[in-house]
């Protein structure tokens, strides 16, 4: 299937929104997405599958007064299906409930300028490339150790385009790139198996380090043997980037929703300019970082996308809004509507949501603590309370530290507690800063977390 | 359309010489809908055309996807698959080898009660809002619901190089309802699903009344629960926490793929690994039940495929690939979620088998310990460590249902604690839900009470 272009792209944007309004929408809002992915994949110690997968589509918003229609479609290549998909959201719109809150679609705004989002030479990557990449990854970590299999992972390559027009003047497009690799392996020895293990580099330019993620994710592998139960008690925990990102995905990252603010869903509610973390905490949600996963100019309904400061020095400043919970309460959208493609409407997410690192190595981290845990991925941090914040989860892979030192691996720990008293307890963090989904974060230790170990 | 197919079929035989190629192809239409309190956010609907094409060539996989049904563009996505398949055989260490499935020439077309599509957008809207005005009209202590509503249908077609050619009708019926309460500070969360392949008559009984109050009613008994304490307890689980414990704890190790990747059970297979009265089945045939079907993404008819029996482990689940690796034959377990996947070893409906006591039975030996009714999540891993988050549980004191308990989670390790099951209840309940192994797909899972001698909980008290 051949790309389409940007004026395509655009101009399909464009005709169906004015389409719309002649068919008698107020307001109307076409998002086009394509997405171009190559797959090189892992099973089970070879690289055995490739895949090329092409999705675009169209989604259409039409509002009559305050009542909202959608519908998608991803078939573009006739006016007929523009027009049956235009039609379709507007007697959805006829049948549905007025909203007494709407305040109409978003107004033209200047976008914003970004960094390191694309880049020539993802888009160009074809599937023998990516196969060289996942075998210097897939080598590199068998030169590590005999015990280990690497059970899946592979690379992987996406153009994304997006465009989006609305019956206010908004008309955009936008469009990024995205290279990464993984690697998940297991090590076996006497019987015993050890959790999954797994590293990864992902990148909107270019520059991964496969040799890099085989050895990391053989390295960790292997130092997962001998795992043993720990006791139960409240101690130090470091969490790497992996298992903070699971953890605030399913609570922080809701609590400053305005969405969840809104009703009454989130222990932040009427909390502003209050303490809610340790003072060294600083977290932005940034829609501009230089390379961020989450970069865009503008977000899923065409409003620039912005930094906005979220906790500084441990005081809560803000919350993230969408163009409708920013217009209830008559301010302005944060830039954070977020879109699955061309297959949703809008709803309120974080861009990047960004920690700030301070200046401790990892290792400087690990060496001041006496008695602590280092966990690297969390099990079932989904079925967190998403509203309260509370987690019981699994630490695995984890590691016990003893007098400064990585001691054993930790098998069945158990980490209960609630991400606010975290937040309050955090007592330093690395300066190893790094992407992962819509975190960018350092590892960061935080004092009395409640361990379950037996 | 199988004209389309047959040739595509055609052109990576003869023109590739593929040793394997099936197309899939779908033309399905959703509906959706999101109330948030009694407000329609949007009511939303879908049209996703589409093929997914995968050849074994030089016994490596290609696969390619996309978004169309026209014949030109998915002639040129044969020579993209075959590219694909040909630059991964490059490194190719054992070739990947099929085993055999029987030719089918089949035409599903469903009965169904009653077809979504055929239903108004008034009517879905009047059925969801009912759920909505359900759950704030329960209690003022209700500050929030969320009501997610999906309806998908349509037709999918399967196609091979071997002679097999299905066309299925497809449905799915299916709602999420999310309540918060709030009292002092203290936030809970409750969440119930309903999904079904039989026709929107699920809701006649799953009526909105009728799930809406279980969902309230949670919601506001959870503010006045107090943390569990950590550590390891005797422990009575209701069908909706045995089912997901059968699924995560157990199904995910016996996904042949995951097994072959060295799950626990890889080298227990035909031993005992679970007390005697541990019998377990995955079920594609139940009617109507959220993960049921006729045929699988690879043709091969489902069936009802028995795991363990009596505390041995007799089967795994299986698509084409495992089951050669194993020597047996496919169990008809490779999904797709659509067109953008490829087909991959999945669950359909998890069932531990009921056995002969009462709740009462169980529950009355229990000194103290803790009765996990509901869960919300959970997750295993391949070491045998599972994971089950509960969204509703109580403390059982002196052989009785006590006090309400909140935000626990059990784990464990699979094999011990299938091992410590000592009672199993003769009830049954079947529960839909949806299971994330990189992409989705419609489950059930399901069971009996049953009564755990230990299990680790992590409680904050």
């Amino acid at each position: 299937m051949v790309a389409l272009r940007q004026e395509e792209m655009q101009r399909l944007a464009e005709k169906t929104v004015s389409l719309a309004q002649t068919r008698g929408a107020d307001e109307a809002e076409a998002f086009v997405y394509q997405g171009l992915t190559t797959n090189v994949s892992i099973e089970r110690g070879q690289i055995s599958k490739s895949s090329r997968i092409i999705d675009r589509g169209l989604g259409v918003r039409a509002i009559l007064g305050k009542a909202t229609g959608f519908c998608y479609t991803n078939i573009l290549e006739s006016e007929a299906a523009i027009e049956e998909t235009v039609l379709k959201a507007l007697s959805f719109a006829k049948a549905s409930k007025p909203d007494e809150d709407w305040r109409g679609l978003p107004s033209k705004k200047a976008f914003s300028s970004v960094e390191g989002t694309y880049d020539d030479r993802i888009v160009e990557l074809n599937s023998e490339e990516l196969v060289e990449v996942a075998s210097a990854m897939l080598d590199a970590a068998e030169k590590i150790d005999k015990r280990i299999f690497p059970i899946e992972g592979g690379a992987g390559s996406s153009y994304l385009c997006k465009a989006v027009a609305n019956s206010n003047g908004v008309e955009g497009f936008d469009h990024g790139t995205i290279v990464e690799c993984s690697l998940v392996t297991i090590a076996k020895e006497e019987g015993k198996v050890t959790p999954i293990c797994f590293e990864f580099d992902i990148k909107r330019k270019y520059d991964i380090n496969p040799e890099w993620v085989g050895k990391e994710a053989a390295g960790l592998t292997v130092s997962a043997l001998k795992a043993k139960r720990t006791e139960t008690k409240n101690i130090k925990v470091i969490f790497t980037q992996f298992a903070l990102q699971q953890l605030l995905q399913y609570t922080l990252i809701n609590a400053v929703n305005a969405d969840y603010i809104q009703r009454n869903q989130s222990a932040f509610k009427n909390k502003k300019g209050e303490k809610v973390a340790s003072e060294i905490v600083n977290i932005y949600d940034d829609g501009l970082f230089d390379g961020g996963l989450r970069t865009w100019k503008f977000d899923g309904e065409g409003v620039p996308q912005q930094k906005t400061p979220i906790i500084e020095k441990g005081i809560l400043l803000n919350y993230i809004y969408d163009n409708y919970t920013a217009k209830k309460e008559g301010r302005e959208s944060t830039g954070n509507a977020w879109r699955a493609g061309y297959l949703s409407t809008p709803s309120v997410e974080a861009t990047n949501f960004h920690i700030i690192p301070r200046n401790k190595s990892p290792e400087e981290l690990i060496s001041e603590l006496k008695d602590g845990l280092l966990v690297y991925y969390l099990q079932g941090a989904h079925s967190s309370n998403p509203v309260s914040g509370e987690f019981s989860v699994v630490a695995t892979p984890a590691w016990k530290i003893e007098n400064g030192e990585i001691a054993y691996a930790v098998k069945g720990a158990m980490l209960v507690g609630d991400i606010f008293q975290v937040l309050m307890n955090i007592s330093e963090l690395a300066d190893n800063e790094r992407k992962i989904g819509q975190l960018i974060s350092p590892w960061v230790c935080a004092e009395n977390v409640k361990v379950i170990g037996k | 359309m199988e004209d389309i197919l047959s040739k595509v079929i055609d052109v990576a035989v003869q023109k590739f010489a593929v040793e394997y190629a099936e197309i899939r192809a779908q033309k399905l239409f959703k509906t959706m809908l999101t109330l948030k309190e009694e407000r329609v956010e949007a009511a939303k609907q879908g049209i996703e055309n589409g093929v997914a094409l995968r050849v074994l060539v030089n016994g490596a996989w290609g696969f390619a996807s996309v978004g169309t049904l026209d014949a030109e563009t998915l002639i040129s996505a044969v020579s993209d698959a075959c590219r694909m398949a040909k630059a991964a055989s490059s490194r190719l260490r054992k070739p990947i080898k099929l085993a055999k499935a029987e030719a089918v020439e089949d035409k599903v077309s469903m009965k169904f009660g009653k077809d979504p599509s055929k239903i108004s957008i008034e009517e879905k809207i009047n059925t969801t809002l009912s759920m909505s005005k359900t759950i704030l009209g329960y209690d003022s202590r209700i500050k929030s619901c969320t009501i997610d509503y999906l309806d998908l249908t349509g037709t999918t077609w399967f196609m091979n190089n071997e002679g097999t050619c299905i066309e299925q009708d497809k449905l799915y019926v299916w709602s999420r309802l999310l309540a918060t309460a709030t009292k002092a500070g203290i936030f809970t969360f409750s969440r119930e699903e309903i999904g079904s392949t039989a026709g929107y008559e699920v809701f006649d009984v799953e009526t909105p009344e009728i799930v809406g109050e279980r969902v309230a009613k949670r919601a506001v008994e959870q503010l006045d629960a107090k943390p569990a304490k950590g550590g390891t307890f005797p422990a009575v689980l209701g069908p909706n926490v045995v089912g997901v414990f059968v699924h995560e704890a157990f199904g995910h190790l016996a996904e042949a793929d995951l097994t072959l990747s060295g799950s626990i059970l890889l080298d227990k297979l035909g031993k005992k690994i679970a007390s005697k009265l541990v019998t377990f089945y995955d079920d594609g045939t139940i009617e109507g039940a959220f993960g049921s079907f006729e045929y699988d993404d690879e043709g091969v008819p489902t069936e009802k495929t028995l795991l363990v029996k009596d505390g041995v482990i007799v089967g795994l689940m299986h698509n084409r690939e495992t089951a050669k690796k194993f020597g047996v034959e496919p169990t008809g377990n490779a999904r797709a979620e659509d067109f953008r996947f490829e087909p991959i070893i999945r669950m359909r409906n998890t069932v531990m088998e009921p056995k002969d006591h009462s709740f009462e039975e169980l529950v009355e030996d229990v000194k103290f310990g803790y009765y996990f009714k509901s869960f919300r999540g959970g997750e295993a891993n391949l070491d045998g460590t599972f994971q089950v988050g509960i969204q509703e549980a109580y403390e059982i004191v002196n052989g009785e249902v006590g006090a309400p308990i909140r935000n626990a989670s059990i784990s464990g390790n699979t094999v011990g604690t299938l091992m410590k099951i000592d009672a199993v209840g003769k009830d049954f309940e079947l529960n839909p839900g949806r299971c994330g192994k990189g992409q989705t797909a419609f489950v059930c899972d399901g069971g009996p009470h049953i009564r755990v001698k230990e299990v680790l909980v992590g409680g904050s008290a």
